[in-house]
């Protein structure tokens, strides 16, 4: 019986460049977000698109900082 | 005394036994290690599955580690027999002997021989005299043992050598026939002894070597999924040697080191695994930098230098952290549940250990752990538990809903109309 080792389910390779990539896609949603929000009135807004805008840049910003945080060594 | 090496016959009432074999030696720092050779004839009627080793009760606290082998093949060496650790089986063994059991991998018969080699070594027996000395003197221990090996079975033939680390023995306790030659002691060769029998014998020697001793030994082992192990062990380091009286000159210390300080140490060896990383070595006070990492594909070692030499009754006190790769220690097993393996002992070379806990900390949504803790120490640890890579999500799940809580808070503010007049 030789035991299966467990490694990550992501490379550790890829750590510091996966943190780059999702955290400057989420800069850049989150950027779009606020343009959204100060390019329109208060009747042209629609609540819909700023949630959809808000989740996708929070998902990319938060799984940013999780493999930052992973990349500097603080494994969570 | 470096190492007593013994060859002794038994016999029983079912074992007798022959002339002795192969003697080997070993040779160690503060720490005894004795090797025992021994022949054993069964001469009784029924077959006898194993065999007893019998200790003193004061020689018994500060065992280590017993171990015994048998070799099979004509070259080959089988490295295990099974050593079963029992307490005193005999209700009439004297004195409280305490006994333990080697079980043989076949039974002996009547009138069949075997030849078992057995290793013991033996912590915090050797009894630094004079107690106190000063920073310019050697250091002289006391070793307290048996002409002959205290053993349940009648002996036929022993002998016993006992290898110091140099030529400078004080005295020794002369039990005929003995005779010293260098750093060779030897007690033999005595013919036809009683079961445990035991003549008592002091040798009083030169040791210089370091008395380093772990007084307490805290490590936290951290699991993380992503891929790392991380350690971090809290060390109280002591000189158990000869206590220090009188003044340390720093000078003296430097000028003269083969005079000054000879039974003090400055540096220590610990092996740590092959892929380590983000080692560091701090105390109270903050980074300590006199250390040395040499990586390596088998091992890494690393040399830790204290901030000051450690004389007789010193203390230090640092912790030692390294990050290890998760896939050398953290297996699946067949029914499913992960498993850490993992060395129990301390990664500190020549070093005796009084206390040791050990704390695992388990990644978030793991359940059911357990452990397996095999004794004698220097073996693998293991823990197991059940883990769902799906709780692994936990981490990232709360920074993403932490950053949405921040877009939401937003979207509220914009949203909210405070203006008391309607626009």
């Amino acid at each position: 019986m030789a035991p299966k080792p467990i490694s990550s389910p992501v490379p550790v390779a890829w750590y510091p460049s996966l943190a780059v990539l999702m955290l400057s896609v989420g800069l850049l949603v989150t950027a779009s977000f606020f343009i959204y929000e100060a390019t329109s009135s208060r009747w042209n807004r629609r609540l819909s698109k700023e949630i959809a805008t808000g989740a996708v840049a929070s998902f990319f910003l938060g799984f940013g900082s999780l493999f930052l945080l992973l990349a500097t060594g603080v494994y969570v | 005394m470096e190492a007593i090496r013994r060859s002794i016959d038994l016999s029983y009432s079912f074992i007798v036994d022959l002339s002795m074999d192969q003697i080997r030696i070993d040779l160690t720092s503060s720490i005894v290690r004795v090797f025992l050779t021994l022949k054993v004839e069964n001469t009784g009627a029924s077959q006898a599955s194993d065999v007893l080793l019998a200790f003193p009760p004061t020689e018994a606290e500060h065992l280590a580690i017993v171990k015994a082998s048998t070799a099979e093949g004509k070259r080959k060496r089988k490295t295990y027999v099974p050593l079963s650790v029992n307490p005193t089986e005999l209700p009439d063994a004297p004195n409280g002997a305490r006994l333990f059991s080697i079980s043989l991998r076949n039974p002996l018969k009547t009138g069949e021989a075997a030849v078992l080699e057995v290793l013991y070594i033996v912590t915090h027996c050797l009894e630094p005299f004079p107690v106190e000395i000063s920073q310019s003197e050697t250091q002289f221990v006391y070793y307290h043992d048996s002409a002959t090996l205290l053993s349940p079975y009648h002996v036929m033939e022993q002998i016993t050598y006992i290898k110091t680390p140099n030529n400078k023995v004080e005295s020794y306790t002369r039990v005929d026939p003995t005779n010293r030659a260098g750093t060779e002691l030897r007690y033999g060769l005595y013919h036809d002894l009683p079961p445990y029998s035991y003549s008592p014998i002091i040798v009083h020697f030169e040791n210089n070597n370091p008395f380093a001793v772990v007084e307490e030994l805290v490590r936290e082992v951290e699991i993380s999924h992503w891929g790392n192990l991380q350690v971090r062990e809290h060390y109280k380091l002591k000189h158990a040697g000869a206590r220090h009286k009188g003044v340390f000159s720093r000078v003296e210390y430097q000028s003269r080191p083969s005079i000054s300080g000879v039974s003090s140490f400055k540096h220590l060896l610990a092996r740590l695994p092959p892929r380590v990383h983000s080692v560091y070595y701090r105390d109270e006070i903050g980074n300590i930098s006199s250390s040395h990492l040499r990586l390596g594909s088998q091992k890494s070692e690393l040399e830790i230098e204290p901030r000051y030499p450690l004389f007789g009754g010193w203390k230090a006190t640092f912790v030692i952290g390294y990050g290890l790769p998760l896939q050398d220690f953290l297996f699946e097993s067949p029914d499913g549940r992960h498993y850490l393996n993992f060395s129990f002992g301390c990664p500190l070379l020549e070093t005796v250990v009084d206390e040791l806990t050990i704390k695992v900390v388990l990644p978030e949504g793991s359940k059911n752990p357990s452990s397996a803790v095999p004794f004698p120490v220097n073996q693998q640890l293991e823990v197991y538990y059940d883990f769902s890579p799906i709780s692994m999500l936990a981490e990232p799940l709360m920074l993403v809903s932490a950053v949405f809580l921040f877009f939401i808070a937003c979207i509220a503010y914009l949203h909210i109309d405070l203006s008391i007049r309607k626009s």
